[in-house]
């Protein structure tokens, strides 16, 4: 008895998690699927390649891609030298630096994206590429420099210090032994740091404008009056790299993470 | 070597916390300029409070939107924190990572693409008014109930719920995995009963995490936008909808109340964090 | 190969009021292998990291064979370390990590592959080049981490208690194995220890640090034996130090109480019989530890401590005995 309500449990558990998947491609491989019938009845792969075709599908992904790749990269590049000291160094003042990286977190995005909004209307990044990159290096940067902060906590700088011992430059115990120590926090880091701006609806509405349309910026306004086969494409299309990414990582993804995931 | 590799500590954080400072302290400078009333492009640039006096007049749209984002905010977090307790405890005694694996593919879910996968679910003419319909409990789609875009915010709170059970249950079992099982087989030992050992043992255990978790839950949902804007109505409208449509307006006074409101999210959701970071330090 | 040559060396590290080393001055000669024994705090590894150029030092110069050293960049200095952990790259095999050293010199594969393998011969693991460190026992990652250190052929070579995460038979199995190598390619060498076995194992002469400051340094038969001050005394397990009015020495009566005098447990006899150099004392307490028998004898409100080879009598707590200090065994100290 006890085995039954477990495994029944588990299985609505299971269903309610991949139930949004199933319901997206029951809409977008379907055709004619009227009230009230519960079931599709006609299947058909028109509806999605119409979709997948559409060339402000296909742009708002490459803008999104593109995007979601110059913040990675870059939040890395920002993040690697904070997240060091922030994991290896005991200092004056490090608390202090943890609260203002993690601002970013506790700071609504909405009153973010106002703000920045202003802003860049003034110095003239309001709709461009450049604006959008940056408002999402905001959520981004926190995320990547605990990620990397809490791997070089573990890291211990004696490879290091035997690396140099052993005749290596700095740069070249950089290159050889320090990333590679950490290239598994490294690929986490950078795929949730993609995710996190290849999902940002708010930030990219109120920088971008109307200019710059990623993937979200569609499915919202498809969400808002479309059609549901329209809907559930964009949607399939939307989770396809999350859906991808986590299931790559599913096993190195740690408690800690899951307290920044919230704002993701 | 260490001033080779390494620099002061604070040179290697000086790129991280410039970006964070110039754009994050900008945009908080023009949030307070334009809300005191410095709006450029009118040419007003004297100091006034008038749209704090508009915002807050009692009989503003302000104080039912507030109401409106309390109770979605209060009801979602009370709800999955409760449902999360009661499925961490019970994952917690079943063996195996497979449940925690599959808590997290929630994640693979943005809050978007959840309502969105909630209006086909539950709108009118979505799946479950189509079973009802083909079981002959509804003839119409108007005889479905309006679970989406409703007065309550049923359709935001089943969204939040959704997305937050599972953020909720993650926090709460990585405390309970991270905490012997001892002291359950002491209080057993005791004489405890399985219900005692819950009340006494567990609980305890689990509540300041769960507590810190919920009012960081709270704080997303006070402020965040896009569920409401999505599954919610247009009258009552959430804060943060009501912020946005303000701020978007053509008229550019409206202007002024829309930053009055996000401030007012941004220092209601500081409160909750900080008081959320205090309880998470008392964890450990 | 290479002299070093340490000279009054200071280094204070931030925040800490005492110095971490004070004056430190110390001559290693070519070849040499030194050990340097001390508890956690002397300065031991503040020492090595001044070498090594992970730290800088506040005063003071570091030579090799006559040369500073303090402006060479640390990856140029010739002097490799050896830590507790091996620190073998886990991302490398066996093979690799011992030619990283020179690889980053830009050493072509093929000579990379003939010094592994000849490194490996020395080492005593022919043919484990595809392995990865986490294959490897602990002993056998020391072995590959000491191949690693001296493939380079470095003007010093720098150990940081190597061997102190082993279990006692590898330990012991290690000693001899560095020992022999060490000889073996001539190569100056610093060994760290808290180990005072290991230590005199090992080492042609011993340091004994304390506080920053070296407190002795002797071979270690000479420390051992006959330690000069009191503090190194206490060092080498002396624990026994008597006055020297109580004392007949070189059979003319000492009677100055100025003069200190100290003697090894193992040197202290118990007995029945009274002779020259005994006092009366009673058993607190007598352990048997099969090679030998350990005292503790209460003699005018001091614990002497003794230690009998077997075979010896064995005396019952709260018997009286005589406590003797044979007079060739009683060394001054000051």
């Amino acid at each position: 008895m006890k085995r039954i309500t477990a495994y029944s449990l588990r299985a609505v558990l299971y269903f309610i998690l991949i139930a949004p998947l199933l319901l997206f491609a029951a809409y977008a491989f379907s055709t004619r699927w009227f009230f009230p019938q519960p079931f599709p009845v006609e299947w058909t792969t028109i509806t999605f390649l119409r979709a997948i075709n559409d060339s402000r599908t296909l742009s708002s992904m490459a803008q999104g891609i593109w995007i979601a790749i110059l913040v990675s990269v870059l939040s890395l590049m920002l993040a690697l030298p904070a997240a060091r000291v922030q994991g290896l160094r005991e200092f004056r003042g490090r608390q202090l630096a943890w609260l203002l990286l993690f601002l970013p977190t506790i700071i609504p995005p909405l009153a973010i994206g106002m703000g920045l909004n202003i802003l860049f209307l003034r110095i003239g990044l309001a709709g461009t590429i450049a604006g959008v990159v940056l408002a999402h290096i905001i959520p981004t940067l926190p995320y990547t420099i605990f990620t990397l902060s809490s791997a070089f906590a573990r890291f211990d700088e004696n490879y290091e210090f035997q690396a140099l011992a052993l005749g290596a430059s700095p740069w070249q115990i950089f290159l050889k032994v320090t990333l590679r120590m950490m290239t598994p926090s490294l690929v986490v880091a950078t795929l949730f740091a993609f995710l996190i701006s290849w999902s940002q609806y708010l930030l990219t509405l109120l920088i971008g404008g109307g200019q710059i349309i990623t993937l979200p910026i569609l499915l919202f306004s498809a969400a808002s009056g479309g059609n549901p086969s329209t809907i559930a494409t964009l949607s399939l299309l939307f989770v396809a790299p999350p859906v991808m990414v986590i299931a790559f990582t599913a096993r190195s993804l740690s408690q800690h993470d899951n307290e920044i995931r919230e704002q993701y | 070597m260490r001033d080779k590799l390494i620099f002061s500590p604070w040179l290697s954080l000086a790129p991280a916390l410039t970006i964070v400072f110039v754009l994050l302290g900008a945009s908080l400078l023009y949030a307070i300029t334009e809300s005191l009333g410095f709006v450029r492009v009118i040419g007003q640039s004297k100091i006034s409070l008038d749209a704090y006096r508009n915002t807050l007049d009692l009989n503003s749209e302000f104080w039912t939107s507030l109401e409106f984002s309390l109770w979605i905010s209060i009801v979602s977090t009370f709800i999955s924190s409760a449902i999360a307790l009661l499925l961490a405890v019970w994952l917690s005694e079943q063996r195996g990572k497979t449940d925690t694996l599959a808590l997290n593919w929630n994640l693979a879910f943005p809050h978007l693409v959840w309502s969105v996968a909630l209006l086909l679910f539950l709108s009118q003419s979505g799946l479950f008014s189509r079973w009802a319909a083909s079981l002959g409990l509804i003839s119409t789609t108007a005889d479905f109930p309006v679970l989406v875009r409703d007065r309550f915010g049923i359709g935001i709170i089943l969204s939040y719920i959704g997305k937050e059970i599972p953020f909720l249950t993650i926090t709460i079992l990585s405390v309970l995995r991270s905490q012997s099982v001892g002291y359950d087989v002491v209080a057993e030992n005791l004489g405890a009963s399985r219900w005692q050992r819950l009340r006494y043992v567990t609980i305890p255990q689990v509540m300041p995490a769960l507590i810190a978790g919920a009012l960081l839950v709270f704080g997303f949902i006070f402020s965040s936008y896009e569920v409401p804007a999505l599954l919610g109505v247009g009258y009552p409208r959430a804060l943060p909808v009501l912020a946005l449509r303000f701020f978007l307006d053509p008229d550019l006074r409206a202007r002024s109340e829309g930053m009055v409101i996000s401030l007012i999210i941004t220092l209601i959701v500081m409160i909750v964090a900080v008081v959320s970071l205090r309880m998470g330090e008392r964890k450990e | 190969m290479t002299t070093v040559n340490i000279i009054s060396l200071n280094k204070t590290y931030p925040n800490q009021p005492v110095p971490v080393l004070k004056d430190f001055s110390l001559s290693i000669n070519d070849g040499e292998m030194i050990a340097l024994l001390g508890p956690s705090g002397s300065g031991k590894s503040t020492l090595l990291k001044l070498i090594t150029g992970i730290e800088r030092p506040d005063s003071g110069d570091i030579q090799f064979d006559g040369s500073s050293i303090l402006s060479i960049d640390p990856n140029k200095r010739g002097a490799v370390l050896m830590f507790q952990q091996s620190y073998l790259f886990p991302f490398l095999n066996v093979e690799d990590n011992i030619g990283f050293g020179l690889k980053v010199q830009g050493a072509s594969a093929e000579t990379i592959r003939g010094e592994v393998k000849r490194m490996l011969n020395l080492i005593g693991l022919p043919g484990i080049e595809r392995r990865k460190s986490g294959q490897l026992s602990g002993g056998e990652q020391q072995r590959v981490a000491l191949a690693r250190a001296l493939v380079t052929n470095p003007k010093l070579l720098l150990l940081d208690e190597p061997l102190s995460s082993l279990d006692t038979s590898v330990r012991m199995n290690l000693q001899e194995a560095i020992r022999n190598i060490q000889r073996e390619l001539g190569v100056t060498t610093i060994f760290v220890t808290h180990d005072l076995g290991e230590a005199m194992a090992m080492s042609d002469r011993m340091a004994l640090l304390l506080n920053g400051e070296i407190v002795a340094l002797d071979k270690p038969e000479n420390l051992f034996h006959r330690p000069r001050s009191l503090t190194a005394a206490k060092f080498m397990g002396v624990s026994t130090f008597l006055s020297g009015d109580q004392l007949t020495v070189k059979n003319e009566a000492c009677s100055s109480s100025e003069k200190i005098f100290a003697i090894r447990p193992e040197h202290i006899r118990i007995q029945k019989e009274a002779c020259k150099n005994s006092m009366l004392g009673v058993v607190s307490d007598c352990v048997f530890r099969g090679e030998y028998i350990e005292y503790q004898v209460d003699v005018n409100d001091v614990t002497v401590r003794a230690r009998m080879p077997m075979p010896a009598p064995m005396f019952p707590h709260g018997e009286q005995v005589r406590v003797n200090f044979p007079q060739e065994h009683l060394f001054e100290v000051n």
